[in-house]
């Protein structure tokens, strides 16, 4: 109990870092910017015009978000010993797991809240627009949430023993590979050679599957879904999440803080 | 209280090595110290520049791993963290979050200390007000000046009423009046029954304050043990004011007696031992130099840690 | 000299740097490109790769593109109608839920055979994706029906369409007349036949069973004619009425068939156009209505395949 009182006290010492960082402002502005173009952009189609703002309403959301998520995340544990804060809260009866654990969750938490103001302004746009809105687009933004979750757990890892730069880059192109892999095991699939099958199976495998947390077409066309659609990849960021932090924990409490 | 309790800090043949860069190359830092800190004492740990004292703290505080080697506070292993309620760690050049107020940082270190919300208000203002910083409590962190910094980490360092607060370089950044707040300070805290061990350069305050210190020269511990012992160990020195020396005398002098020589205008001051006396007064003379005076005192820690440091000899244990 | 950026001249410098500006931006063309070649079009796979989780946006700009091909004065060339089809291919690899840019291809690639097959195999996908749509397994069947004249399998698309949630009701009724045009008129029956049995809705079925009464009407027709054939053979001259065929020492029929299989009134007369025999209940024979301005599209439509096919 008292663990977790720390890593709470780390997280929200993280969110109110955070919330002053203007760089969020930035990208949180440009996100409810996308959101209301599309409202006009969606008029030039005379059909499913509604859905296409939706679209342009779940892409504003997925990319600020994950903007936010890689850009403060890849500073997350570099700035602090970078800056020597770390060296003074170290001190104090807090294992180096509960200071990480306390900064992913506190950045996790400034990301959905982030996120949270962008689906208000989604909902306020379908609202006024007339586009629906159902349990589809409630599972579509958890997934998001989830996606969230396991991007910053990948801009946390690399922070752990990296510089921001470095970090950004692995984790910008983690993020990539990351929606490639499912079509890039379809296209090794159809190679001749078995090595590249196999190949292309295992970084499917490996890598985070973040294609299975884009539920946002199915939702903007209100398709049928089985729960299933929803609880497996949520299970399955989850068990990401947890693997990455504790590789990242693992790395972090080897390394010498100089 | 126990026997092994009496030494709140043992340090037993740390080696530390670095590994500057991607290279295999390694540099050792600190080549096997060992040292002891007791129950209640101001300890100070003292060397030059570059010397190994914060890299000592790092591996006190675990943030750094020792290479090989033992340490061990209140007898606990230093990887351990629960231990770390007990003690307090002043930062050398300390840095905070910088969008916090004073009051702020030291509720969320007090938080993470285990401070129970009861204590924590009052905890905080009698802090503030110990360090002198009551005026700037409700200021972020990026005003404050590096020596307002400097009071807020000794507070910091204190919050939870730590048994044992180690301070790295606790007076730079100061002025002298901060610096005499900051000796009051360490000063009490002895009163209380804490134990200090403090990192400096600073001869002057080690004089002032510190019951035992420990001389720490390239990474090696050159001397441990009381003040006392070391000041009034019987070693004097005797100041030789000559004139009329010729560059050549002043060289010999130099080279056979190991003396430190000081112009004062004509005149030339010449420090040395006390059994050097003889020898350099009738080297002076023959030379056809002339005594001006002569006078004897005690050794002051400055010149004993400099013949320390630049001798190379190992003294004291 | 120093001090020039401090004084009134950097309002001149300001002036000129803004005229400057304002000059080369009105001299450029800055006119919206025309040319096809300009709108970068990724093949469907590596579109798929690249987009990122953001293929639905993706295909919403492309279809958003797609909607300004045929807007305004483009016409509908050969080289616009080729590009719509890459383009919703593209869209509907990336997004195939979305039904519009399905049916936007069906409606504008049809300069060609080879434009409307591209069009039925984009409604194929649709079809694939959204099974519950009636209307795209309605397109298919009329690109087979009208500009590739393959009635089997404009049929057997209507027939997919059936109990559908929005479908015409009038889609089974045609549905049988193609089968007919195919397959005779057994075929006909027996597909409204079983369309009858299987649909729920009872005003639908009452559409099936009164086209199976037509055809039940066209059965009986179909044996006047072979019995009028055969009266020509015996007697070199028409009949002047039905009821010729029921006269003489040997009658080529003992009894009419019915002229409708519920009611009684209706007779059997020979169509003063057309020269048919044709009961007075339907004035008109059982065959596929095609009204006289479609005919003549499509004779148009066929008149420019022409060149088409000799080329092929
Ligand atoms: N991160 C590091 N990498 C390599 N060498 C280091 C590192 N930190 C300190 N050193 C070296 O270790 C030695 C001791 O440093 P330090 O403990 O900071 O000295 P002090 O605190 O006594 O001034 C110095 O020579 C310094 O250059
Ligand atoms: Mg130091």
């Amino acid at each position: 109990m008292k663990s977790l009182a720390r890593i709470w006290t780390i997280a929200m010492n993280t969110l109110r870092e955070a919330v002053r960082n203007k760089l969020l402002y930035a990208l949180l502005f440009f996100g409810v910017a996308v959101i209301l173009a599309g409202v006009v952009l969606s008029a030039l189609s005379y059909v499913e015009s509604e859905r296409i703002l939706q679209d342009f309403g779940f892409a504003a959301i997925r990319l600020f978000s994950v903007a936010i998520a890689i850009f403060v995340g890849v500073t997350l544990i570099h700035r602090e010993v970078e800056r020597r804060t770390v060296y003074a809260i170290l001190s104090k009866p807090l294992s180096r797991a509960e200071f990480l654990l306390g900064k992913y969750v506190g950045l996790l938490v400034t990301i959905w809240l982030q996120m949270a103001i962008m689906v208000v302004f989604f909902v306020a746009v379908s609202l006024v627009t007339g586009a629906p809105l159902d349990a589809g687009h409630a599972a579509a933004f958890a997934l998001i949430a989830a996606e969230l979750a396991v991007i910053v757990a990948v801009a946390t890892f690399f922070s752990a023993f990296t510089t921001p730069m470095l970090a950004s880059f692995f984790s910008i192109g983690i993020w990539a590979l990351g929606h490639m892999t499912r079509d890039l095991r379809d296209i090794g699939a159809s190679s001749i050679s078995e090595s590249v099958q196999s190949t292309t199976a295992l970084i499917h495998r490996v890598m985070p599957d973040l294609e299975s947390f884009n539920f946002a077409t199915e939702a903007a066309h209100g398709l049928a879904f089985a729960a299933s659609d929803v609880w497996l990849p949520l299970l399955y960021g989850v068990g990401y999440v947890s693997v990455l932090l504790v590789a990242a924990i693992g790395i972090f409490e080897r390394r010498d803080l100089r | 209280m126990q026997q092994h309790e009496r030494r709140i800090v043992r340090i037993e043949n740390i080696v530390k090595d670095f590994r500057p860069g991607f290279g295999l190359r390694v540099k050792r830092v600190l080549h096997g110290i060992s040292l002891d800190v007791n129950d209640g004492e101001i300890f100070g740990f003292v060397g030059p520049n570059g010397s190994g004292k914060t890299t000592t703290l790092k591996v006190l505080m675990g943030l750094i791993r020792a290479t090989s080697g033992e340490a061990t506070i209140l007898g606990h292993s230093v990887t351990e963290t629960a231990f770390r309620r007990e003690i307090g760690f002043l930062p050398e050049n300390p840095y905070f979050y910088s969008h916090l107020t004073g009051r702020e940082i030291l509720g969320f270190f007090a938080k993470l200390s285990g401070v129970t919300r009861g204590r924590r208000k009052a905890r905080i203002s009698e802090l503030l007000e110990w360090v002198g910083l009551d005026h700037a409590a409700d200021s972020r962190l990026e005003t404050y000046s590096k020596g307002m910094l400097q009071r807020l980490g000794i507070a910091q360092a204190l919050v939870h009423d730590p048994r044992v607060v180690f301070l790295d370089e606790p007076m730079s950044g100061l002025d002298p009046i901060g610096r005499v707040e900051i000796r009051d300070l360490v000063l009490r805290l002895r009163s209380e029954g804490k134990t200090v061990f403090m990192n400096t350069h600073i001869l002057h305050d080690v004089e002032m304050l510190c019951d035992r210190v420990a001389i720490i020269v390239e990474g090696r511990i050159r001397y441990q043990g009381v003040i006392e012992d070391l000041v009034g160990s019987g070693l004097h020195e005797v100041d030789i004011v000559a004139a009329n020396l010729s560059p050549e005398t002043v060289l010999e002098l130099e080279d056979r007696l190991a003396a430190k020589l000081r112009g004062v205008g004509e005149r030339v001051e010449i420090r040395v031992a006390e059994k050097e006396v003889n020898d350099t007064l009738r080297c002076v003379l023959a030379a056809g130099g002339e005594v001006v005076s002569v006078t004897r005192h005690r050794v002051s820690l400055e010149s004993f840690f400099l013949s320390t440091v630049e001798g190379g000899s190992e003294i004291g244990e | 000299m120093r001090d020039w950026i401090h004084s009134w001249h950097r309002y001149i410098v300001a002036v000129i740097a803004i005229s400057l500006t304002a000059f080369a931006h009105s001299a450029m063309d800055t006119s919206a490109e025309d040319d096809l070649s300009r709108i970068f079009l990724p093949e469907a796979a590596h579109a798929q790769l690249w987009s990122l989780g953001f293929d639905t946006v993706l295909a919403d700009y492309y279809w958003l593109q797609a909607l300004q091909l045929v807007g305004g004065e483009r016409g509908d060339t050969a080289q616009h109608i080729a590009m719509i089809g890459e383009m919703v291919e593209l869209i509907t690899t990336l997004d195939p839920w979305g039904g519009g840019p399905y049916r936007f291809a069906a409606i504008w690639m049809t300069d060609s055979k080879q434009s409307v097959r591209t069009a039925n195999r984009l409604l194929e996908r649709s079809i694939a994706h959204i099974p519950t749509d009636w209307r795209s397994r309605y397109y298919l069947g009329f690109n087979y029906f009208f500009y590739l004249e393959e009635n089997g399998k404009a049929a057997d698309a209507f027939e997919a369409a059936l109990g559908l949630e929005g479908v015409p009701r009038y889609l089974g009724a045609l549905a049988a007349r193609l089968r007919m045009n195919e397959g005779g008129l057994e075929m006909a029956a027996d597909f409204l036949a079983e369309f009858a049995r299987t649909t729920s809705d009872d005003f639908t079925r009452v559409e099936y069973l009164k086209a199976l009464d037509e055809v039940e009407t066209e059965r009986g027709a179909r044996k006047l004619d072979a019995a009028r054939e055969e009266y020509w053979r015996r007697h070199g001259e028409d009949i002047r009425d039905v009821h010729d065929l029921l006269r003489g020492p040997a009658p080529i029929l003992t009894q009419l068939p019915p002229a409708h299989p519920h009611f009684d009134f209706p007779v059997w007369r020979i169509d003063e156009q057309s020269g048919q025999i044709v009961s007075s209940f339907y004035r008109s024979r059982y065959h596929l209505h095609r009204a006289d301005h479609d005919e003549e599209r499509r004779e148009r439509w066929r008149s420019m395949q022409e060149p088409d096919a000799r080329a092929s």
